[in-house]
């Protein structure tokens, strides 16, 4: 049997980690949750799995999320690494393009998309 | 040794497939890319392109945003880019903001150039990129 998939959300505000840490409980992912990037590179300098990392952009400072996507990326076997956010700009995206981030989902998220993604893309790493 | 990797390159040519509607623009991508050593497999529409898919592997592909209506070329780059992992896949969109590059980001395309860009320079674009690629050995997988 395939282990449980495991995902690290990273969000300052609150209410968003909670729904999405409910949402993702529900469909059967094991939820580690981050309510700074500082917390969440803290996690991710750890030895603990993910399979994705959904984190926002803006936290402590503006743009901050790409630090914890590139730790994210360094990590080895590498997770989906998804970015969501509120305030979408050229400049934002078009870093999140250079960097090989997995997916991009602007506020307020469509969620049948994003699970579909993240469903889809776990599969395809965990397949390689 | 040169003699070698002349017979090698012959052998196994770098593969490029460019979809647009455009004849005119298939034919400058065309010229360009085999000015630069690529062997170019030009479609017009997705029905060509697909049939291309199960002929060829592809290192490259440049795909319109447009086929037949505005947006329907981002999942055929985003199936290109699932069959061709280190493939470079990219697209020609009318203009780059910030729809065009989420989508770009979320069908797993490496780069967008603009429509009204020359032929010669999108394709020296994307060779720069493939090259620097290859130098990095780092396949985006999605």
């Amino acid at each position: 049997m395939a282990p449980k998939r495991s995902i690290l959300l990273v969000d300052d505000e609150t209410s968003i980690l909670r729904t999405l840490q409910l949402v993702f409980e529900d469909e059967g992912y094991e939820v580690a949750t981050a309510e700074s990037s500082a917390q969440a590179l803290k996690m991710l300098d750890g030895n603990g799995h993910f399979d994705a990392v959904i984190t926002d952009l803006n936290m402590e400072r503006q743009d901050i999320g790409f630090e914890v996507a590139r730790a994210a990326m360094k990590r080895d076997p590498k997770p989906a690494v998804v970015i969501c956010t509120g305030f979408a700009s050229m400049s934002n995206s078009r870093i999140a393009l250079e960097m090989g981030v997995d997916y991009m989902a602007h506020k307020p998220v469509e969620l049948s998309e994003l699970i579909s993604a993240l469903n889809r893309l776990i599969s395809r790493y965990r397949s390689l | 040794m040169p003699k070698k990797s002349v017979k090698r390159e012959a052998k196994f040519p770098k593969m490029a497939l460019v979809v647009h509607s455009d004849v005119g623009v298939l034919s400058n991508l065309q010229s360009s890319l085999s000015d630069r050593g690529y062997t170019p497999i030009i479609a017009r529409d997705l029905p060509t392109a697909l049939l291309a898919m199960t002929q060829h592997y592809f290192d490259v592909a440049i795909v319109s945003s447009r086929l037949r209506e505005g947006g329907d070329g981002w999942p055929l780059a985003g199936v290109l880019h699932l069959v061709f992992p280190r493939a470079f896949v990219s697209v020609l969109a009318p203009s780059e903001d910030v729809l065009t590059l989420q989508s770009a980001i979320n069908y797993g395309v490496k780069e967008v150039y603009k429509e009204s860009s020359t032929a010669s320079d999108v394709v020296s674009a994307i060779l720069a990129e493939v090259a620097q690629d290859s130098a990095n050995q780092k396949p985006r997988l999605q």
